[in-house]
This record gives structure tokens, sequence and C-alpha cells, in this order.
């Protein structure tokens, strides 16, 4: 084995548990970044395979996208730092089955076929090839490839304004509970609404089951085989704070 | 380092990435499963590319489309998860169940 | 051989960089006022001594590793990129096709860096340096592969050598001025310095900097000027012609042109005042991002025309 086998072996070890760590850390931007450490690993097999461009330009490119997937996570999972555990999954053993699946089945196809042996001339410009093939008899795809990201960006844009066609488009929405059915999250938007759920907020496990049945069926399908699903522990905002003190307030008129 | 090593590490990240895509609840965290399935697909052209191409350029050029494709799939993903979030307040899969019916 | 040679030269060149770099840093602000330079040659000894020997903070649950390992990241980075610098003819440590789309992957990863050192210690102040730092040091770095591709037009390859040949008939700081002072506004982003130190900044108590201390802050303090060195080398050798020039051994034409835009980037950081978080952000995407745009199309053009 030599010292090229070696390198490989050692990078595809950290691209595979990387990637497979991203689905089992409780931080996301943990996750974020073991991926972006996947990527990196692919990039530097990608180089070791005679393609220096597409690998170099996969790294650059991963990191920055990387660095945006987390801050996205952050900004939408409610979680400042995303330091805070989670575990979110739903059909959690219908996942591994279809992924072990796909793994075996692309494996034996790979390993019964007879692939042909046309390595790659290390003296030849690769970089140069793809220049001209890009601009040359491919322009057509590379253009089409340009315009599809000009239409993404336009698109990201019109979706992601605030200003919808119909006025702003977060008028009247209301935040998820933070447990599943349970009281909304974040700011308050409206003073009126959730008011019949404080009773139940503050008594003990049973009644929040009963209440979490007829709050959100559908969560409740997938709870069937994902277990604790959903729940996203030791993140409690200043709604449940509030509903308690007026809980006690309303107990204490009543 | 043989093609039949590559496209089974390729084969790997897409199985990894392919559990990632149905299990997680997160948007985020399920286009995390999307981009591992494609980081093994860019893995796998590049390999056949290099072993079996003879380094036909292109090769190299559907792993740039493929790369375009990440690039599509993250912008247009995470304005739809904006999108989503601005109207429902919602970043779970779970929270959109209003087409099923 | 020469490979060797340029392996080993990296790290002296690194080294002596960092030297002059924080000894410029300490000689700018009483060269402005008009005062002795004696304390600017000894003061660097002394602060690194006193950090190496001090106490290593710690917050509630940092994240450990990534702590750890934020400032070797961006240290290896700024090593990284200097390799594909040219030191003299065919001297080159990563002699790349693709030196500039290397020099780019730094670049991004630098961002990576500096977020992972803010967030992984688990405190506001650094956390909110972050944020800032990745919406500034995004874009910042964005339009630096405009400017880098421009310089790579006339050469007709992305290898550092062949940009530095391609200058021997007039150099890219004539072609691009703009791009040029671009590059130096990267500079100062990716070494968080002056008007683009959103990492670190002191109205956020030190940002990313705000809890450690002791070793850990000699470790940051070093990337960061290896980071400026890396900057000024890489510009000198993709506008000023690197080791081009007359008379004197390459080697020691890069070394005056890396000094002159090590000096020209610690007094820009300090001479020019930062600007509020969203005010660069605008300034970046609305004005620098469409300029660096039209010198792309500007330097292709006149190719075209004259090429």
């Amino acid at each position: 084995m030599g010292l090229i086998d070696l390198t490989f072996l050692v990078l595809s070890a950290i691209a595979i548990v990387s990637g497979w760590r991203v689905f089992a850390t409780d931080s996301m931007v943990r996750a974020s970044f073991l991926l972006l450490l996947s990527f990196t690993a692919v990039g530097l097999i990608i180089l070791m395979l005679a393609a220096p461009y597409i690998g170099i330009a996969t790294i650059f490119m991963m990191a920055v996208e990387m660095m945006v997937m987390a801050l996205f996570m952050v900004m939408f999972m409610m979680n400042p730092a995303g330091l805070n555990p989670m575990m979110m999954v739903h059909q959690n053993r219908f996942a591994i089955g279809a992924g072990i699946v796909a793994f075996l089945g692309l494996s034996a196809a790979v390993l019964t076929t007879d692939f042909p042996t046309d390595p790659v001339d290390p003296g030849r410009q690769v970089i140069r090839d793809l220049g001209l093939e890009m601009l040359g008899p491919s322009m057509l795809i590379f253009e089409t490839a340009g315009v599809t990201l000009l239409a993404a960006m336009v698109g990201a844009v019109v979706l992601s304004a605030r200003t919808g066609r119909f006025g702003p488009s977060d008028e009247g929405s209301r935040p998820p509970g933070l447990e599943v059915g349970g009281e909304p999250a974040g700011r308050r938007v409206e003073k009126a609404s959730g008011h019949g759920h404080h009773h139940m907020h503050d008594s003990h496990v049973g009644d929040e089951d009963a209440q979490h049945a007829e709050g959100n069926p559908e969560a409740d399908g997938h709870n069937a085989d994902g277990g604790e699903s959903g729940r996203r522990p030791s993140l409690r905002s200043d709604w449940s704070a509030g509903n308690r003190s007026m809980t006690s307030k309303t107990e204490a008129t009543s | 380092m043989s093609l039949v090593s590559v496209l089974i590490v390729a084969s790997a990240l897409i199985g990894i990435g392919l559990y990632g895509a149905l299990s997680q609840q997160s948007f985020v965290m399920l286009m995390m499963g999307l981009e591992l399935m494609l980081n093994g697909g860019l893995l796998a052209v590049i390999g056949f590319w290099s072993f079996s191409l003879g380094g036909a350029p292109e090769g190299q050029l559907l792993a740039i489309i493929v790369m375009a494709v990440m690039a599509v799939d993250m912008a247009v993903g995470f304005a739809l998860v904006t999108a989503v979030y601005r109207k429902r307040q919602a970043d779970t899969t779970e929270s959109l169940g209003t087409m099923k019916h | 051989m020469t490979q060797v040679l340029a392996i080993m030269v990296l790290p002296l060149f690194l080294l002596a960089g960092i030297v002059a770099a924080a000894v410029l840093d300490r000689a700018v602000p009483p060269l402005v006022a008009g005062r002795s330079l004696k304390a600017s040659f000894v003061g660097p000894i002394t602060v690194a001594s006193s950090r190496a020997m001090g106490q290593t903070g710690a917050t509630e649950h940092p994240d450990t590793i990534s702590w750890i390992l934020a400032p070797i990241l961006y240290f290896t980075l700024a090593a990284i990129g200097l390799s594909v610098v040219p030191f003299a003819p065919g001297v080159v440590a990563a002699d790349l096709d693709a030196g500039i789309v290397l020099w780019g992957a730094c670049e991004s990863l630098t961002v990576v860096a500096v977020f992972l050192h803010g967030w992984s210690a688990n405190s506001p102040l650094p956390l909110i340096g972050a944020y800032r730092y990745v919406a500034i040091g995004l874009p910042a770095m964005l339009l630096s592969m405009f400017v880098l591709i421009a310089a790579a037009l006339p050469a007709q390859s992305l290898a550092v050598t062949d940009i530095v040949e391609a200058q021997r008939s007039v150099w890219n700081i004539v072609r691009q001025p703009a791009g040029f002072v671009l590059f130096l506004m990267l500079g100062l982003s990716l070494s968080l310095r002056g008007p683009f130190d959103f990492a670190d900044p002191y109205d956020l108590a030190g940002g990313t900097t705000a809890e450690i201390s002791g070793a850990a802050r000699l470790t940051w303090w070093l990337a960061r000027l290896a980071m400026l060195v890396s900057v000024s080398a890489m510009t000198a050798t993709v506008f000023l012609g690197g080791y081009l020039g007359p008379v004197l051994p390459g080697f020691v034409w890069l070394v005056v042109k890396t000094g002159l835009v090590l000096v020209v980037l610690v007094g820009a950081g300090e001479v020019f005042a930062r600007l509020p978080p969203d005010r660069m952000m605008n300034l970046i995407w609305l004005a620098l991002l469409p300029l660096s745009f039209l010198m792309l199309v500007a330097v292709g053009v006149e190719l075209l025309l004259w090429g």
C-alpha cells in the first residue's frame, strides 16, 4: 500500500465519519461544520484524482455555503449560540434502512460492473481543457447553468422578500410551540390567542400529552416510530414564564 | 485508490445523505442530507472522469453542473425556508401538514 | 529541489513578516504622533512573553476543540495561502495550476475560522463579533474573487507563477488600480484590522477575543499577523509584479514589495475609521461589488482590443 492509497483511506474515512456525525451531533453549528469537513475531505480526494480545479473549488464553495448554512440554522432554530443539544428526527428506522439499502445497492452495482479503464494522462492540462470546453463546444450547457443560477437568485429574492404581493408576508402568522402543540414561541403576535391552553401548561405530563394529541394530530403519526421526536429540551422562552404568571393570576381571581 | 474504492466511498456518502434527508425534521438539516448526496455524486463523477474517461473535458463540465445544482439547491431552499418561517413561523417539516389533506 | 527550497524559505518569510508586522503595529501610532520609536521594538516582545506566561481563561461550556483549533486553523490558512506565492523565478512551495483558487479557498475558510473562534467561546460578545464578521467578511471575500479573476485574465492562467510572468510588460496595478485598492481592503478584512475589524473591535470589548487570555490570545494575535503577512505577499505578487524588478535578485524585490504593502496596510488600519456594520454592508454590496465587476469587464475589453 503506497502513500497515495493511505492518504485516500484516511481522507475517505474522514469524509464518511464526519458525514455520519452531521446527523448524530447535538448542535446545528457543529453539524454544518462537520459537513464542511466531509466536503473538504472529498475535495482533497478529488484533488488526488487529478482534478485540481474542481477539488479546490469544491472546498472554496462549500466553506462559504456551510458558513451561510450555520447562520441560517442558528436563525431558525431559536437557539442563539447553536450550542444547545437537540435531536430532531422522524421515521428514523425507515431512514436508516433506506440509507443502508442505497449504500448496499450502489456498492453491489459498483462491484458487479466491469468498468472500462482509461485513466487520465498526468501531463494533461485539465484546467485549460475545462475552460476551453466550457466556453467552446459546451457553451450552451454552461450558459444554461448560468441562467438557472440567475433564475434561482431571482426566485430566492422573491420568495424571501418580506414585502409579499398582498402586503407583508408575515402578517397574521403564529409561531409554533416549543413543544409539540404547545404555546407559541418567540414574539407575541396576538394578545387574545392561545388563552384556552393556559390551564394545561402548568399541569403534569399526562395532561400535556392529552393536549398534544388534540393539538397536533399530524405530528402524532410520525411520533409512533420516531419516539421522542420534535422535542427541544432546555428551550423555554418568556412565553411560558409569562403564561405561568398569568395562570396563577387567573387562579387567584377565580 | 481505484475506481471501485472511490465509487464505494461515494455510495457511502449517498447512503448517509439519504438517511439524513429522510430522517431530519429541521428543514436546514434536511438540506444538509441533500448536499451530502450531491457530494457523493460529485465524487463519483470525478472518479469516472479520472479512471475511465481518459480525462475528457465533458466529465469536468458535469462536475461543474453538479456544483451549480448545489448552489441552486441552497439558494432556493433557504428562500423557501425563510418564506415558510415568515408565514407560519415554522422550522420543521411536521408543521407543514396542510398539503396532505 | 527548488520546491524544497521554497518550503524551507516559507516559515522564515512568515516569521520575519510577523516580527515586522508586530513592530510596525507599534511603530505607526508614535510615527504619526511624532514620538520616539524606541518602545516599538521591545514592545511586541514584552507583550508576547507576558501573554505566553499568562493564565488561560475559560467560559461555561465552550466548544473546546473548536476554540483551540480556530487560531491554529487561521495560522495554517495564512501559511497555505503564502505557499502559492513564488519567492523567486521557479521557487514556489505549491506550484498549482489553480493557485488563485487555492488562495480563494483560504480566504473563505478564514471566515469559517474567525466565526468558529467567536462561536465556540459560548459567550455573547464573541458571538456578536463572529456574526458581524461573517456578514462583512463574506461579501468582502466575494469581490476579491472578481479582482483576482481580472488579474488572472492577462496571464490566461490560474497559476500564480504565470500571473507574475504576465506582468513583465505592465503590472496589474496599472491595469486595475481600483482592484488593487479592493484587494487591500480584503487584506484588512482577512487580518481583522482597522476599518474592517468587525470580529475583534473595541466596541465589543475585543469581540471574538473577549473571552480569551494568555497563550490563546497570543496564538490568535500571531495568526492575525501571519494572515497580514500572507495577504501582503499575495498583493505584492498579484498586483506589484512579485519578484520582478531590475538589478536586485527576485527574492529581494518580493521582500521589498511585501514590506511596502505591509506598511500601507498597517497605516490604513490606523488611519481609517470603521463604519457601522450595516453601512459597511451596504457599501460593499452596492458600491464595491459592482466596481469589481466593472474592473473585470474593463480588463476583459482592454485585452480583447489591445491584448
